[in-house]
């Protein structure tokens, strides 16, 4: 149906440049692999676009990208979502400019073209003008070839693939569900604003360190140094009882949960081990919602920590969305997660969102940082491979095909990486 | 819309060149990175530092880029004074103008605004930042201490770059 992006003439061996326990450096500076990844990962595969919640009312959109393009989601008057292109249909204008807002219709600022919430052509000045074979039926909003949603999250395939959002997400619905089983009603709410914060960095960097249990003593030392208390109370040491876990299709965590039942006695240590009298309202919710049992195993687990392939991350109480912009840069985008039903932890959520995360945030900034030092590296063409190996082998593999491995292993990595080969490389039968 | 609309009047009990010399000395601590001097202008208690993502956002619903009470500014200062803090190590090299202020008198303190221009320069990079200041100070010895400061960024609305330097 739609291509989005030109041929790709050039076929590159991903399967060279992508081996077990190393990476070629030219994955993260090459424009033509970029152009690829566009393509085969954002536009014929599943993305994340936007939230159920962050658009409650009819007429309510955001304007995301996705691969190369902007996207708009509106709730229509029939209270469903849709996706169009951000394009009229007419002259090709672009339609919404700003990243979010209500509209009762949607005008371009061109022609006046006005369309519903639903897309169709609903009124052009001089109508008439055009021949009489001119169908305002066919001259509608472009809708996405595909959208699906779980929990809430909406996600996109551009050029039709052969996967549902379900066979794409695999056991990862089980890390959705564990953030939404935070709250006593079962459902979330994105409605504080994403900070938007530019990354000198390839965004498959980034998905890296969402993941990564490595380096956290050393890039974040000086919050450590500085303000104990305000971390997460876990245990950092590379004898951690915290797994990290690939979950296969390229979805990977790190498994806090494992540590926090270890330590099997607290509540709350993924909230900076508040004391749990400091949250009646919340407690007391989850225990009627949930069983006292339930609720208590839920809120000594805490959220996932987790990088959904390929563009969303379940980062505890924060969704960060990767756009990527060119080889070089990317904008991290981070949202704090309210829980329905808690509104004295949510508003902690907020405070602990701004104090961690974006471009001053005690932890994100210095990620930001190292993102560019490794950018500019792996610009120098020697020594050629990068090291991935930490663990290799040492897995512990479950009957559901988990992998398991120590808090600091590069399991996480490899398993994006497995999956971005098979992805990847299955696209180069385009090009031959 | 904003607090730039608030009509200003000159106030009886604030000299305006004590305001004008202490915008340009928290500037300059700024600017030269002495995070002690710097945090030992603000009020022991009671003090908001805030940097939102959008003109005339709620913060008790809304995120912020900073939004420090005293004890999450004490943290700031701290971890930049590690010496670690990578987005900071090196240091950017930092020049701001204070200009276009306006004073007014208030409930609860002096209250100033201004516009300020700064050029960040990292790494070979030359970054401007800009956008329009509220102090509200109280008046302290023989100048002020800072009770609330409010930074709104000329791109807050925008993807914005590492911003761990003091605003």
């Amino acid at each position: 149906m739609m291509a989005t992006a030109p041929e790709m003439p050039i076929s590159i061996d991903y399967h060279h440049l992508v081996q077990d326990g190393r990476l070629h450096g030219s994955l993260y500076t090459d424009p033509t692999i970029f152009a690829q990844e566009m393509e085969t990962i954002f536009h014929r595969g599943w993305s994340f676009v936007a939230h159920d919640s962050e658009i409650p009312k009819p007429g309510d959109f955001v304007v995301r990208k996705v691969g190369t393009q902007s996207l708009i989601a509106i709730r229509g008057k029939d209270e469903a979502v849709r996706v169009f292109y951000n394009r009229c249909p007419h002259r090709g204008s672009t339609l919404c400019q700003t990243a979010d807002g209500n509209r009762p219709r949607i005008t371009c600022p061109y022609h006046a073209w006005t369309f519903g919430l639903d897309g169709r052509l609903i009124g052009l000045p001089d109508e008439d003008a055009y021949p009489a074979d001119f169908s305002k039926a066919e001259a509608g909003l472009a809708p996405v070839a595909r959208m699906d949603s779980y929990g809430g999250f909406i996600f996109v395939n551009l050029v039709p693939n052969n996967i549902s959002l379900r066979e794409h997400l695999g056991q990862a619905t089980d890390l959705i569900d564990a953030l939404l089983g935070l709250s006593p009603t079962g459902r979330i709410q994105l409605s504080a604003g994403w900070m938007k914060h530019k990354m000198r960095s390839n965004w498959k960097m980034i998905v890296e360190n969402q993941v990564d249990g490595y380096h956290a003593p050393m890039v974040h030392g000086s919050l450590i140094t500085a303000n104990r208390t305000f971390a997460t109370v876990r245990d950092r040491k590379p004898t951690s009882p915290t797994r990290v876990r690939d979950f296969g299709m390229g979805h990977t965590d790190i498994d806090h949960a494992s540590d926090y039942r270890a330590a099997g006695d607290r509540l709350f240590r993924w909230t900076g081990g508040i004391d749990p009298d400091r949250l009646p309202k919340y407690v007391s919710a989850m225990n009627d919602a949930y069983g006292p049992e339930d609720a208590r195993r839920r809120m000594i687990e805490g959220p996932p920590h987790s990088m959904l392939f390929p563009n969303i991350s379940l980062a505890e109480m924060n969704i960060m969305v990767i756009e990527p912009v060119t080889p070089e840069t990317s904008i991290q985008y981070t949202c704090p997660v309210f829980l329905e039903g808690a509104d004295d932890l949510n508003a902690r959520t907020l405070r602990r969102c701004e104090g961690a995360m974006g471009p001053a945030g005690f932890l994100i900034a210095d990620d930001a940082e190292i993102g560019e030092l490794t950018q500019m590296g792996v610009a120098n063409l020697e020594p050629e491979w990068i090291i991935l190996s930490r663990g290799l082998g040492k897995e512990e593999i479950l009957p559901n095909g988990v992998k398991l491995a120590g808090l600091m292993d590069e399991t996480s990595q490899r398993g994006f990486w497995n999956h971005y080969r098979e992805v990847m490389a299955a696209s180069q039968e385009n090009v031959r | 819309m904003t607090v730039t609309e608030r009509q200003t009047a000159p106030v009886a009990n604030a000299d305006r060149a004590d305001v004008e010399q202490f915008l340009y000395l928290e500037a300059r601590l700024q600017d030269e990175h002495r995070y002690d001097e710097w945090e030992a202008l603000w009020a022991s208690e009671d003090t908001l530092y805030w940097v939102p993502m959008r003109e005339g956002s709620n913060p008790a619903h809304e995120l912020s880029y900073i939004y420090d009470n005293r004890s999450r500014l004490a943290s700031r200062i701290r971890q930049l004074n590690t010496g670690v803090r990578h987005s900071q190590a090196p240091q950017s090299r930092l020049r701001r103008l204070i200009s276009n202020i306006e004073i007014a008198g208030d409930e609860g303190g002096i209250h100033v605004q201004s516009n300020f221009m700064l050029i960040e320069s990292r790494r070979g990079l030359m970054t401007i930042w800009a956008g329009r200041t509220t102090h509200v100070l109280e008046p302290a010895e023989d100048s002020f201490k800072i009770r609330r400061k409010t930074v709104n960024l000329v791109n807050c609305e925008d993807a914005i770059n590492n911003l761990a330097f003091l605003v």
